[in-house]
């Protein structure tokens, strides 16, 4: 599907009279799929367990690490931007990684703004899992693994929605990966790390509105897009 | 000779439920009724056989084995030895013979399970299907394989939670009141499927307060006044002749608690 938008664009100056070269819009539609779907994996791999952690176990500190998680829902971007730049700037502790402005900067600041997102909504669907469904998985002779497989798959509606949640935090967001990436493109107008967000903000600002709104309606149409397919993906498992 | 499950001087706590010094065992192709007013603690009984927690004090032995002695996976094995019903059904929300088939996938290696996986997705079903099948056609439920589960009335979820614990055929087969929000013709159904674990050589532990039920379809009974077990013994003899006081007022339908 990403390919097919990335032809139709490709296509699109045949029949439309836009101001600006198609790579310019392609490569910052790859920048932002690759900077966020590669942060809402990552991010949905180490939320899931966390959330069954924290739903199902009970340990010092439990409630701290759920308020940090609500917390962390709401968190200013541009302050996450700010703390991801440190420590990756050549003086902070993960410097000599030379990720500052990169699209790998980019991903670990979605990362940070995505996870708590994906984990809270995670959390809030796994213990909506009935109790008496965990027990019938554990007197079936299911082991620890196999209890929370059957809890995922319960939830499985709730944990789609916490991971558009997190995707549409992550492609919709600007303060930070405008800090941390820098919105750098190459002299000939390809993007390095120039995504939706931060090309809408630099092309509004300079007066080129039409480029501005075509980008926006690319950003919308990208997020309807994984909200329909996370829906069908739902949709067929029900009835599966 | 060695009983199939047994419990000495077990006591235990949990939530309201307090039980203490109880002891019984279940033999192969036995059905053990455990009768008793409600929040007496079968459940909690059966919570203790079914390996969920370790009792406060006491033991609880599968052929003649401590199972809190043993190793996790020693006490893993020994939990798939015992298949539970409970009250409410508790299906997942998948397809009947998925349902039917989870014990039998939770013993299967994880590369069986992935291409297990696999085959499903390409429409290849295996063996583990037919154990299954034969597991709801036990309860009457042939012809519900592809139905969801969550779309089942509650008896038919009931008799499919049933086949499920049936299907991987344990040694042991715990029911907390199976048939409490069923309908006559349910309750005659599983009834049945009660008998044909008993002669499927399966011991069966029944928790119920329907001693109408447990009269129809238990070898012994076991009744659970206070915080013990008051009488244990042939189901006719405790129902026609009780040795206890306390036991007779109950059969009686008097107020004992």
């Amino acid at each position: 599907m990403t390919g097919g938008a990335l032809l139709a664009v490709d296509a699109l100056p045949a029949f439309v009279d836009l101001p600006f070269e198609s790579h310019y819009i392609t490569s910052i539609v790859r920048v932002s799929l690759y900077v966020s779907l590669v942060a809402v994996a990552i991010s949905t791999l180490f939320s899931l367990p966390v959330a069954m952690v924290v739903g199902f176990s009970e340990f010092p500190g439990k409630s701290l690490v759920t308020a940090i998680i609500n917390t962390g829902m709401g968190f200013p971007s541009v302050v996450v931007g700010l703390v991801v730049l440190f420590m990756l700037s050549s003086s902070g502790p993960f410097g000599p990684l030379g990720l500052v402005f990169t699209p790998e900067a980019m991903i670990i600041s979605q990362f940070v703004l995505a996870t708590p997102v994906i984990t809270g909504v995670s959390l809030a669907a796994v213990t909506s899992v009935e109790r008496n469904v965990r027990d019938a998985a554990f007197a079936m002779g299911g082991t620890r693994l196999d209890v929370a497989l059957v809890v995922i798959k319960e939830a499985r509606f709730g944990i789609a929605t916490a991971v558009l949640a997190g995707f549409g935090r992550a492609i919709s967001e600007v303060g930070s990966v405008l800090i941390v990436g820098g919105n750098i493109a190459y002299a000939d107008g390809t993007s390095y790390t120039r995504n939706l967000t931060t090309a809408i903000q630099l092309e509004a600002r300079q007066g080129r509105f039409e480029t501005a709104m075509f980008l926006g309606a690319i950003l919308v149409a990208l997020v309807l897009l994984v909200n329909a397919a996370v829906g069908r993906l739902g949709g067929s498992g029900r009835t599966r | 000779m060695t009983a199939l499950l047994e419990v000495t001087d077990v006591s235990h706590t949990y939530d309201e439920a307090v039980f203490e010094g109880v002891s019984l065992s279940v033999e192969r192709g036995e059905v053990l009724a455990v009768i008793g007013p409600s929040g007496v603690g079968k459940s909690t009984l059966l919570r203790l056989l079914a390996l969920f927690e370790r009792p406060d004090r006491g033991s609880i032995e599968f052929e003649g084995t401590d199972v809190w002695a043993v190793s996790e996976g020693q006490r893993l094995e020994m939990r798939r030895n015992v298949g539970m019903v409970f009250q409410e059904a508790s299906l997942f929300d998948a397809p009947v013979l998925r349902n039917a088939e989870y014990g039998l996938r939770v013993r299967q290696s994880w590369p069986d399970r992935v291409r297990r996986g696999v085959a499903d997705l390409v429409g290849r079903r295996n063996g583990t299907s037919e154990t299954a099948r034969e597991a709801l056609s036990v309860v009457g439920l042939e012809g519900k394989e592809a139905q969801n589960a969550r779309s089942l009335s509650g008896g038919e979820a009931q008799r499919v939670a049933f086949a499920r614990a049936l299907a991987y055929d344990p040694g042991v087969l715990l029911l907390d009141e199976p048939t409490s929000d069923l309908d006559p013709r349910n309750t005659a159904l599983l009834e049945e499927a009660i008998d044909e674990a008993r002669q499927r050589e399966i011991g069966v532990v029944l928790a119920t307060h329907d001693m109408h039920q447990a009269e129809r379809v238990a070898d012994r009974v076991a009744v659970v006044l206070g915080t013990g077990i008051a009488e244990i013994g042939p189901a006719e003899r405790v129902f026609e002749a009780p040795n206890d006081d306390r036991t007779r007022k109950f059969v009686a339908g008097e107020l004992v608690y």
